[in-house]
């Protein structure tokens, strides 16, 4: 049963590793995609979460784009340099680039994306921000960031998603979330938005004028809204629909459908976020502020079970605090294979009196409950009791940011690089309440934090991989958080579909070279 | 006439009041709040960042505050605005309730026809076979679960025989107009509108035999019988006729219920209702929406209900009170 | 009473229906020894098909789960959750639907009014707010349920205590100089029982049948094994597993029906006069 499954989604990333080059790509047609949730907006400077990102990913553009190696590719800007010293950095914007409203876009609106809005808008980029001394255009094509002092990741914060370039002509001077244009957004990208029916779909139309000669290469692009998961599975059996993007159906029906003919799936286009789940051990609660506590659990989890019975075989197991497709993963022990007995021993040293503790499952569907059901009978295994606390996705933020649980699922993405995606977790400053992402377990480490530090504005790579290394080997003692899997989120679609992930960003970054077999 | 459509509009407003104040409060009490949601959402989050989206909300302000501001707008007909999806909550639920209308009403069509049938057939027959038969079906259809039942009709009549569209509302995109149009959405309504009306029907089946069972004991129906008039048509017209008033009546009690019901048939085929939109709601606490649904419905089921008792003060003069 | 069993064993459904019910409850009793192991215990390998192992008669679920023994300890949760949110709400509408029958006037329009505060809010609705707002849990479940169901109870007594009250007994016991408690109580309250006992039958079978529609709404309680959960839980694998949330699906089908069938029987034997109720 396992191997079969095993192979089936091996010979799946096979299949999806050999994209029809031989083929010409055909103009035309339409591409029925699905989003799950429905999106709350698509001005994606605003609105940032997964459904968003996949519908307005045709709308608006980055000034780069990374391949799935996480390599800087030319969006918005055709070429860039760095200084030696890393701390100028000199965009070159493409030529005749126009919004979807007919304005022409320019170096101008690069400053206020940076300097203006996100800072509003993104958390994340009041923190990047901060390392900024200045932003500046010379010219209407010409835009150079001056750093503070050296930042290694600053490369990778350039994506459409993390730093989708706005319109100032629309947005300067107003207040930005009120902005009636947020419901029209207008973007640069090779789709404009056509049409939202709320609660049925989401329309987008080719960009005519797009800056981009030859594409893009679809003529329609319709994002469907069906809010069942085995709906969902069976609406691209019908084929109404082309593409069911990463996590919109149940594992095990991506198994089952990638048995049938025509049918192909690609685990990429994750690269860049490498989302990891893990389970938060509240440090600050007894008995989880022992550290062979943590260790216990961590040897009493079966989580090859648990990748293979309840993700179908997708995904890795996750080896450490940073995910092995992030730069900077080193493999340092220990590795916490499945060991009740090791856990006992643990259980049995620190004196656990079998206090129930409570667990927190994330609420995101069946997958995620079943996940939470086999953590709670390994843990009883070893004679942990767990308590679980049934809750919405309101409750779940408002506990895990309240530091209201023991144990509590997430996953987090690592935002391809350590420094941008995995630090904030660890940290003794990112500990603060009102926050569902930051360290909610309360660890503090003075040595850890200063490694972080350390790393974030080291020039080299090799200095930053040596103190990466380290810190990695420190958290892999303290276990002050229980690292479950590295996810995977399958896309599934027709074959007659082509180019469709081509980007660490996945279909959201990808439509602009997608084409269909008419 | 006058008085009493006076007192019943004016009972019905405190009603909707206590409706407005009590859900109002409830949302409340439900933890986290649509900041949170869409923190938790972005992936990332700081203080700054949550207070901001607070103050945009109007969250900030004291509960009562925020109470009387609600209460106040929506006596002015205005159900606030939707800060989560940018859009006044009028609009959001005005482009949902015609789908869930339609929707309701074709199930209850269904449900009240195959009943009042069925029923019938059920009660001239009563004891023989056809009986025991209608009986079982209807209670077979009211105790299945419905979204069993849902997925199952999916499963044969879309995936299996590809007789029938198995999601949505109409064919995306397609351009139809006129008839071409109307069809298309009758495609997509059958599944839907069957699973809900086959669920209904069994109290139908069941209320419209009794009723008919009883009414046959009366005199003037032995009198007709006795002057030998023909079954059937004693059936028709003196029997059906004067059993069908409990139905009906049990019938506009139902029909209001279907305003917002019908969120699990909405959710398994995809039909963009209200329903659908107040459990997405709910999950964003996206209170005003919410809000806005339950006040829509619930002044929906009031107004039936006048104009219910309008109805029946005006064929029978007898009644008096409600 | 030998008279109501006579008239009772004479319909060939609730005959039926008092058999399942039996199965259920011996079910639900013993549990615990048929299968003594958790019913979350991952017992087997996964997707087990049903009548192939000893001891599995049912198969297992997605996670190497025995079918069957969830269904035994899901029998009593299921039983549980119909009986005391129907309990609970008899508890609150036949206090309230007699106190507006029997008083009348502005007692009667304020209790109605409440009433009717509960009937114009879409049931099913109302309770997925209810839960959701609660969070989750068997007691959130229950109190939801409840407090959706009483209403019909209310004016079902309000109207039986109506026509009561002008009959020549309570009239009687009124000239007597009876209080007002003890004429509820003592005249009119064994009266209105046989409906009330009609009604609850049904409502037990509604409540389980709401149950199972909360949990596919993902609003179940993650600490009990119920059908509901079995069900809704099972449903995103219905096409490589049909058993794991078919078996399931028919225990709620034979237990809905089998109280909606001994519902039936009650009523005729109960009060043929009231056979229209239902």
């Amino acid at each position: 049963m396992f191997k079969k499954t095993l192979s089936a989604a091996l010979l799946g990333t096979v299949c999806a590793a050999l994209p029809a080059f031989a083929q010409d790509p055909v103009a035309g047609g339409r591409l029925n995609l699905l989003v799950q949730p429905e999106p709350s907006g698509l001005m994606l400077g605003i609105t940032t979460n997964a459904a968003t990102n996949l519908v307005s990913g045709g709308i608006y553009e980055g000034l780069l784009r990374y391949d799935q190696d996480l390599t800087p590719e030319p969006s918005l800007a055709k070429s860039w340099e760095i200084s030696e010293d890393g701390l100028t950095y000199t965009f070159h914007l493409q030529e005749g680039v126009k919004w979807h409203d007919g304005e022409p876009m320019t170096a101008h609106d690069v400053v206020f994306t940076f300097t203006e809005f996100l800072t509003e808008t993104q958390p994340r980029h009041r923190n990047i921000m901060n390392r900024v001394a200045s932003v500046e255009a010379p010219d209407e094509l010409t835009v150079v960031f001056t750093l503070k002092q050296a930042f290694g990741p600053f490369i990778r914060i350039f994506a459409y998603k993390t730093a989708p370039i706005v319109p100032a002509h629309i947005y300067e001077g107003t207040d930005f979330r009120a902005n009636e244009a947020n419901a029209t957004p207008i973007g640069t990208g090779p789709f404009k938005l056509d049409e939202w029916q709320r609660g049925a779909y989401i329309g987008l139309v080719k960009n005519e004028d797009y800056w981009m000669e030859g594409r893009p290469y679809l003529d329609e692009v319709i994002y469907h809204i069906i809010p069942d998961a085995a709906s969902r599975a069976n609406a691209y059996e019908t084929g109404d629909l082309d593409v069911l993007p990463g996590g919109t159906i149940e594992n095990f029906d991506i198994v089952r459908l990638q048995k049938n003919e025509g049918t192909c799936v690609d685990e990429g286009g994750w690269q860049y976020s490498s989302p990891m789940a893990w389970m938060w051990l509240n440090n600050r609660n007894a008995p989880l502020d022992n550290p062979k506590m943590r260790q216990a659990i961590m040897y009493a989890l079966d989580r090859e079970l648990a990748l293979q019975v309840v993700w179908n075989g997708f995904g890795r197991v996750a080896k450490g605090p940073i995910a092995s497709t992030t730069p900077f993963f080193d493999e340092t022990g220990p590795l916490y294979e499945h060991n009740p007995e090791k856990a006992k021993e643990l259980l049995a040293e620190i004196g656990y009196d079998g206090t129930p503790l409570r667990m927190l499952p994330l609420p995101y569907g069946e997958t995620w409950q079943r996940w939470a059901e086999v953590v709670r009978q390994n843990l009883a295994q070893v004679g942990i009791t767990l308590q679980t606390e049934a809750t919405d996705v309101a409750g779940w933020n408002q506990k895990t940011s309240q530091w209201d649980y023991d144990l509590a699922f997430t996953f987090v993405a690592q935002n391809g690089d350590p420094e941008l995606g995995v630090a904030r977790n660890y940290i003794s400053s990112q500990i603060a309440k009102g926050n569902p992402f930051n360290n909610v377990e309360g660890y503090s480490n003075p040595k850890v934090d200063e490694l972080f530090a350390k790393a974030a504005v080291a020039v080299s790579t090799e200095e930053r991989q040596a103190l990466y290394t380290e810190v990695q080997q420190i958290l892999q003692e303290d276990v002050p958080i229980a690292w479950l899997q590295e996810l995977s989120f399958p896309t599934v679609y027709d074959c007659g579909v082509h180019n469709l992930i081509t980007t660490a960003n996945g279909a959201g970054n990808s439509l602009r070279d997608t084409w269909k077999e008419q | 006439m006058l008085g009493f459509l006076l007192t019943r509009v004016g009972k019905a407003a405190v009603v909707l009041l206590c409706i407005t104040v009590l859900n109002f409060l409830l949302i409340h009490l439900a933890p986290g709040d649509p900041a949170m949601v869409m923190a938790g959402e972005a992936g990332e989050a700081d203080p700054e960042f949550i207070a901001q989206l607070r103050a945009q909300f109007g969250l900030d302000r004291p509960l009562y505050v925020q109470l009387w501001s609600y209460v106040s707008s929506v006596a002015q007909l205005d159900l606030g605005y939707s800060y989560r999806q940018n859009l006044p909550v009028l609009d959001l639920i005005l482009q949902r309730l015609p789908a869930t209308l339609l929707l309701s009403l074709s199930a209850f069509v269904i449900s009240l026809g195959l009943g009042v049938l069925a029923g019938t057939i059920a009660a001239s027959r009563q004891g023989k076979p056809a009986d025991t038969l209608i009986s079982t079906i209807a209670l077979l259809f009211y105790a299945t679960p419905l979204f069993w039942f849902a997925l199952m009709a999916v499963l044969l009549f879309s995936v299996k025989l590809d007789w029938l569209p198995g999601y949505g509302f109409e064919t995306i995109r397609s351009g139809y107009t006129g008839m071409e149009r109307v069809l298309d959405i009758a495609a997509h309504l059958v599944m839907p509108a069957f699973t809900l009306g086959l669920f209904l029907m069994a109290v139908y089946v069941r209320m419209t035999r009794a009723s008919m069972l009883e009414v046959n004991k009366h005199d003037y129906v032995r009198t007709a019988r006795a002057k030998g008039l023909r079954p059937a048509l004693i059936q028709r017209r003196h029997v059906l006729r004067n059993a069908i008033l409990p139905v009906v009546t049990l019938a506009g009690l139902q029909a209001g219920q279907l305003v917002g019901g019908a969120v699990l048939i909405e959710t398994v085929f995809a039909w963009p209702g209200i329903g659908r939109l107040m459990f997405e709601a709910l999950a964003q606490r996206d209170y005003n929406v919410l809000l806005g649904v339950f006040v829509v419905s619930a002044a929906m089921v009031l107004m039936f209900n006048l104009v219910t008792d309008l109805a029946y003060r005006l064929v029978d003069p007898r009644i008096r009170t409600t | 009473m030998l008279d109501f069993l006579k008239r009772f064993a004479g319909n060939r459904g609730a005959v039926i229906g008092a058999l399942l019910l039996v199965v259920t409850l011996l079910l639900a009793i013993f549990s615990p020894m048929l299968y003594p192991q958790s019913p979350w215990a991952i017992a087997q390998r996964p997707f087990l098909e049903p009548f192939t192992t000893e001891g599995y008669l049912m198969g297992t679920d997605t996670l190497g789960r025995n079918v069957a023994s969830g269904l035994a300890h899901g029998a009593y949760i299921s039983l549980l959750i119909g009986l005391i949110s129907t309990l609970v709400s008899l508890a609150i509408g036949i206090p309230l639907g007699a106190c507006a029958g029997y008083f009348g006037g502005w007692v009667d329009d304020i209790l109605m009014r409440v009433t009717e505060f509960f009937q114009v809010i879409p049931t099913f609705a109302f309770a997925v707010v209810l839960v959701a707002i609660l969070q989750p849990s068997l007691t959130s479940i229950i109190t939801a349920i409840a407090l959706v169901s009483w209403p019909p109870v209310a004016r079902l007594l309000r109207g039986e205590v109506l026509a009561l009250k002008s009959r020549e007994f309570i009239e009687a016991a009124q000239l007597s100089g009876q209080s007002s408690t003890t004429i509820i109580l003592r005249q009119i309250m064994p009266n209105t029982l046989s409906p009330v006992v009609v009604m609850s039958s049904m409502m037990i079978a509604t409540a389980i049948l709401t149950e199972s529609a909360l949990s596919f709404m993902g609003l179940g309680d993650p600490e009990i094994m119920s059908w509901g959960y079995m069900v809704g839980a099972g449903r995103t694998v219905i096409r490589q597993a049909w058993w794991i949330s078919f078996f399931p699906g028919l225990a709620i089908l034979l237990t809905v029906l089998a109280f909606n069938l001994i519902g039936e029987g009650l009523n005729d034997a109960l009060n043929p006069r009231l056979r229209k109720r239902g």
